[in-house]
């Protein structure tokens, strides 16, 4: 039972990281600011939920898991709004958008 | 044919007249004659000669005095213009190097007196300094016991050094003055924004979502959230790690995003000028004293009549729990404040 565990905890750990580099690579890899913030939010929800739950896992449960859910919900609600308010910060100051991506007039 | 003027007075002239039968009287007349003339003309050519001269002095001069008068107001261009630059070219040059002088010479100050403060003091890493031994020691056996919180940390920085986080608590404060010294907008004496307001507040949110109901929608579950766990950092102090400063960040983060969702009119309700006075200035003035009165039973060994508590109740510690509060409603107000200076120039 240990062992499975033990497994399960690596295998969440081992997920989040490996999310977590492509997410960089993503983040230094992309050109236009909007797809650089596609690859960097993946690092803020699904990175973060592997992580949490490798923790979680790791440490049995307790009133700490309780904790370390919510923080991965208050994320999830401000991660998302942070990346719409810079998408939408972007969309009105850059002039050459049109060569970045596809507009809808 | 060319003639000499006094050609009629020349021997040859007169030898001819003679022998054409001229009397000496004739001669006598014709000279005369011819002299009158001659110095009518000589006299009209130089009247004319001399206006001429005259005319022509006269447009020298101007002529000389207007060049005089165009190469002195060259002069004084040049010289207004060395005037102006004098402050770029040279000014700057002088007070940079006074400047850099008195720098380095400040630096030289404070760095030998600090060396030589560092060589009264006893030898770093002894294990007889009374750093690794007497202070570690007391915080360890009697810090629950004199000041009554359960977080170390709080009862070192708020009841020990309570002094030092005074000062930084007026740091803060100082720093939100002259942030507002420096960028703070006025209003005009009746009251109405003067046009470089009007004109910051308009370019405020150019490119900032105006009422954007995404953000809205998070921040109205989002603020309640945040502003409660700054309230239980705070309140929680002296029982777990947090304290004033970290709550007060949070609160203050909180009323920032409230900020940014709902915009300035309404955050007016709860934070606009005269509350900040008020609400960063009586937390200071309560800490200072407060601990004025604490550190002056203590110095005279008085019985300061505030009991420590049980520790580990929500309400003990003495003095640590309102203190802590004070600070985070300063740093809180402290943090909103410096947002809203540096957004568009006032609350």
């Amino acid at each position: 039972m240990e062992w499975l565990r033990f497994a399960i905890i690596a295998l969440l750990l081992a997920a989040s990281l490996l999310t977590a580099m492509i997410s960089v690579a993503g983040v230094f890899k992309f050109k236009f600011i909007l797809n650089r913030m596609h690859a960097a939010a993946i690092c803020d929800s699904f990175v973060l939920l592997l992580a949490m739950l490798g923790v979680v896992v790791a440490y049995g449960f307790s009133i700490a898991t309780v904790k370390v859910l919510l923080i991965v919900v208050l994320v999830w609600i401000a991660s998302p709004v942070s990346g719409h308010l810079i998408a939408r910060l972007e969309v009105t100051t850059d002039k050459h958008l049109s060569e970045e991506c596809e507009v809808r007039e | 044919m060319k003639l000499r003027s006094d050609y009629e007075y020349s021997w040859w002239r007169r030898l001819v007249r003679f022998v054409d039968g001229e009397t000496l009287e004739d001669a006598e007349r014709r000279a005369e004659e011819t002299r009158e003339s001659h110095e009518k003309i000589q006299q009209k050519n130089d009247i004319e000669v001399e206006k001429q001269f005259e005319q022509e002095e006269k447009e020298d001069r101007e002529d000389r005095k207007r060049r005089l008068e165009a190469e002195h107001e060259k002069e004084a261009m040049e010289l207004l213009e060395k005037y102006k630059n004098w402050p770029k070219e040279h000014g700057v040059k002088i007070f940079g190097r006074l400047y850099a002088i008195m720098a380095v010479l400040l630096c030289i100050v404070i760095i030998s007196t600090l060396l030589i403060t560092v060589s009264y003091l006893p030898e770093f890493g002894h294990p007889e300094n009374p750093n690794n031994n007497e202070v570690v020691e007391k915080y360890n056996k009697e810090g629950l016991y004199e000041t009554g919180a359960t977080n170390a940390v709080a009862g070192m920085i708020l009841d020990y050094r309570a002094f030092d986080t005074l000062g930084e608590s007026h740091v803060l404060f100082i720093a939100a003055v002259c942030v507002m010294i420096l960028l703070r907008l006025e209003m005009t004496k009746e009251g109405k924004p003067t046009d470089k307001k009007r004109a910051e507040e308009e370019n405020d949110r150019l490119y900032e979502p105006k009422n954007d109901k995404i953000l809205q929608f998070s921040a109205k579950i989002l603020v309640p959230v945040i502003v409660l766990f700054g309230i239980y950092v705070i309140l929680n102090g002296h029982l777990s790690p947090g304290g004033g400063f970290s709550g007060g960040a949070i609160i203050g983060a909180g009323l920032i995003l409230y900020v940014n969702a709902y915009g300035f009119e309404k955050a007016k309700r709860i934070m606009n000028r005269r509350n900040y006075a008020v609400i960063s200035v009586v937390p200071l003035l309560f800490y200072a004293g407060a601990k004025g009165y604490s550190f002056f039973t203590g110095a005279n060994h008085l019985d300061s009549g505030i009991s420590v508590g049980t520790p580990g109740e929500i309400l003990s510690a003495g003095l640590i729990l309102p203190l802590n509060i004070c600070v985070g409603i300063v740093v809180a107000c402290t943090m909103y404040h410096f947002y809203t200076l540096f957004r568009k120039g006032g609350m």
